[in-house]
């Protein structure tokens, strides 16, 4: 009995633990945040939780007792998760649609496991259900947002790739650029080296020129002592000089004056120095000088002036440099008085001997003409012959006392002659026909080559130009052989005339060529001609064409000939050769 | 009636020369030595032609020129000059005192100052 009671007892307890765990079970299934619904073997409802009630919309009589196709109207997924869970041991958790109460459906995850006895036969399931709608959004918005993301991440990437490779670019121009300006710098570093090593070798240099400087310092010394004696003597000798001097700077202003210069001046050094050349043309004694040299002192050489009527100075112009720098000009006064009261004596001697000698000539040549002409009586040939051989002696006599006065008279500065405005081609063909028999006689080829055009009138002395242009005919006619060839031409260039007379004769000796116009020079080569003059037509002619402000010379090989050439200019003024006779 | 001609001229061949030749020429011929002479004759003999010298004794021809100017009887008179020397000032300076021709001795033969002479009076 006490067993019995003891059993009765112990189920007792057994029923009030069951009974506890029944609530307690039923409390949890209530609390769970989870719907939970349980199901018959045959997928019926047979009991569903708080949570699942508030799920569904439906109260638990409404629903319980009805199947699950009620609530998950998707036949085809549901038939599907039925099978697996039917075979499955395991929970399977699937996604659909649930129909709640409302009919609005609304997404879920359910989990499904079967529910077993003691002996593990299957009795029915157990089925949660969770409402994953709001999770599906924030996946979907996860999705979206992982989309957008990887969206700005490729963008991002492809952006940092840009800036990469631009930066990539960068660091390589920039190396580029640190490489060139290494090379650069490197370059500068060489010759910032090589420059210092000049400079070092410089100071060398210059130290050792510091040395010889002073050596030479110590010889300077001595030399500047030297040099002072020097100047003293310099000073000296231009202090006693016999020709008068005056130094000018390169101003032109007078820099010195020597004592003999102030005696032919008449003028004190104090007086003079240091002004312009220009203003030392107030003094009526230094006036002609200034004339002369003109205000930039061109350059002159031993030019005559006569200062008074008892002092002809000779003034020549040097100018003083030092390696090509003009430092200024001396003027060299040499007194020609005397010589030239010489001269003039000589130059009378010979005019009054020329003259003199004329008359006797005349009266030669008269009563020779007179003789001849059978005036006197009649005569026989061989005396004839004489007479004649006599004229032409005779002759010559007088030409060369006509050439001795028109060199007396050109070197008193007075032989031109009214110059009047003339043209030139006359006069050369009347130079040219005076000469035609010999020209004949000669058999010489002759040309004239005329001016194609008109040449323009000129100013000259039309006597003198006839007897210049007739010295050289003569010239080339006499020293060309016979068959030889004249060729005279007459030409107009630049404003000046110029005449030129081309031969093929004996030609002047390349070492004579320098006195070809001097007076009395007669080359050595028609020396041995044998052939007559005197050596005075060049002098002549030379003379008369610098009178009129032209230029003559000449061109010449010994055996082959001579070309002589002279220019007269269009406008050239020549009053100064016409003084008074 | 035969044209009067009057040579001044202080050398001796020349007056011989010229006097001859003038003339076979037929010419009446008086002479003067001098430029002074030259003057006193002209105004005797009152010739038809004078030829004068220049460089002379005395009197040259440019005073003879000179004073024959001032002379109404005889400015008249032509004048051929006959001369040493023939620069162009001293015949420039001949023709302004009235002389009508003028040759130089040396260039000249004697039929040319016949043929002068003929040219101023006529044979």
């Amino acid at each position: 009995m006490a067993e019995k009671k003891f059993y009765k007892e112990e189920l007792k307890i057994l029923k009030e633990d069951f009974d506890d765990l029944k609530v307690y079970l039923d409390e949890i299934r209530n609390i769970l945040p989870i719907s939970v619904c349980t199901l018959s073997s045959f997928w019926v409802i047979v009991d569903i939780n708080r949570t699942a009630g508030t799920l569904i919309g439906y109260k638990p009589l409404e629903i319980i007792g009805q199947s699950i196709d009620f609530i998950f109207q998707k036949k085809q997924e549901l038939e599907k998760i039925k099978e697996k869970a039917e075979r499955g041991k395991r929970v399977i958790t699937e996604e659909t649609l649930l129909t709640p109460k409302n009919k609005k459906e609304i997404l879920v995850s359910i989990s499904i496991v079967g529910r077993k006895d003691r002996e593990g036969n299957l009795i029915g399931y157990f089925l949660s259900i969770a409402d994953i709608t709001e999770t599906k959004k924030y996946q979907k918005k996860l999705e979206e947002r992982t989309k957008e993301l990887e969206k700005a991440r490729a963008t991002l990437e492809i952006k940092v790739k840009t800036r990469t490779r631009e930066l990539k670019e960068l660091a390589e121009s920039l190396e580029e650029k640190v490489k060139e300006r290494t090379k650069e710098s490197e370059k500068r570093t060489k010759e910032l080296e090589e420059s210092r090593t000049a400079l070092m070798n410089m100071l060398e240099d210059v130290e050792e020129s510091r040395k010889a400087l002073i050596n030479m310092l110590e010889d300077v010394e001595e030399a500047r002592g030297k040099a002072e004696e020097e100047k003293n003597k310099t000073l000296a000798v231009i202090t006693n000089f016999a020709d008068g001097l005056l130094a000018l700077d390169k101003e032109n202003k007078l820099s010195l004056i020597n004592p003999q210069a102030e005696v032919f001046f008449d003028v004190k050094s104090r007086d003079i120095i240091d002004r312009p050349i220009l203003e030392l043309s107030t003094f009526p004694t230094i006036e002609p000088v200034v004339k002369l040299v003109g205000k930039e002192i061109k350059g002159v050489f031993r030019k005559e002036v006569r200062i008074r009527e008892d002092l002809v100075l000779e003034v020549s112009t040097i100018p003083v440099t030092r390696e090509e720098e003009k430092l200024g000009t001396l003027i060299i006064l040499h007194d020609v008085t005397r010589e030239k009261t010489i001269e003039r004596m000589k130059t009378e001697f010979v005019s009054l001997t020329a003259h003199q000698l004329r008359t006797p000539l005349s009266a030669i040549k008269w009563t020779l003409r007179m003789l001849l002409d059978g005036d006197l009586g009649r005569i026989t040939e061989e005396q004839k012959d004489f007479l004649e051989k006599t004229y032409k002696s005779n002759e010559r006599m007088i030409t060369l006392i006509n050439d001795l006065l028109d060199v007396t008279r050109i070197e008193e500065g007075r032989y031109l002659y009214k110059p009047v405005l003339t043209d030139t081609e006359p006069i050369v063909q009347f130079a040219i026909n005076s000469h035609k028999e010999e020209i004949k006689k000669k058999k010489i080829k002759f040309e004239f080559k005329k001016p194609e055009e008109e040449l323009p009138k000129i100013k000259l002395d039309v006597e003198k130009i006839r007897l210049a242009i007739d010295n050289l005919i003569d010239n080339a006619i006499r020293y060309t052989p016979a068959y030889g060839k004249v060729t005279v031409s007459l030409e107009y260039r630049k404003g000046v005339i110029e005449f030129s007379i081309k031969d093929t004769g004996v030609g002047i000796p390349k070492d004579q060529q320098g006195r070809v116009f001097t007076k009395f020079f007669r080359a050595a080569n028609v020396m041995r001609m044998a052939t007559e003059g005197f050596g005075l037509g060049l002098f002549i002619t030379k003379n008369i064409i610098e009178a009129h402000g032209g230029k003559i010379w000449f061109e010449s090989e010994e055996g082959k000939g001579t070309t002589f050439y002279f220019t007269l200019s269009v406008k050239e003024e020549f009053g100064e050769f016409l003084k008074e006779f | 009636m035969a044209k009067k001609i009057l040579l001044v001229e202080d050398e001796e061949i020349m007056i011989n020369l010229l006097q001859k030749k003038l003339i076979r020429e037929g010419y009446e011929i008086s002479v003067a030595r001098n430029g002074e002479e030259g003057l006193k004759a002209m105004r005797e003999v009152k010739p038809d032609l004078i030829l004068l010298d220049i460089i002379m004794p005395k009197m040259g021809g440019f005073e003879v020129m000179e004073e024959m100017g001032k002379d109404k009887n005889l400015k008249d008179i032509p004048v051929i000059v006959i001369s040493n020397s023939g620069q162009p000032v001293e015949i420039d300076k001949a023709q302004k005192l009235g002389a009508k021709d003028w040759l130089i001795k040396t260039e000249f033969d004697p039929q040319e100052v016949i043929d002068k002479v003929v040219k101023q009076i006529g044979k």
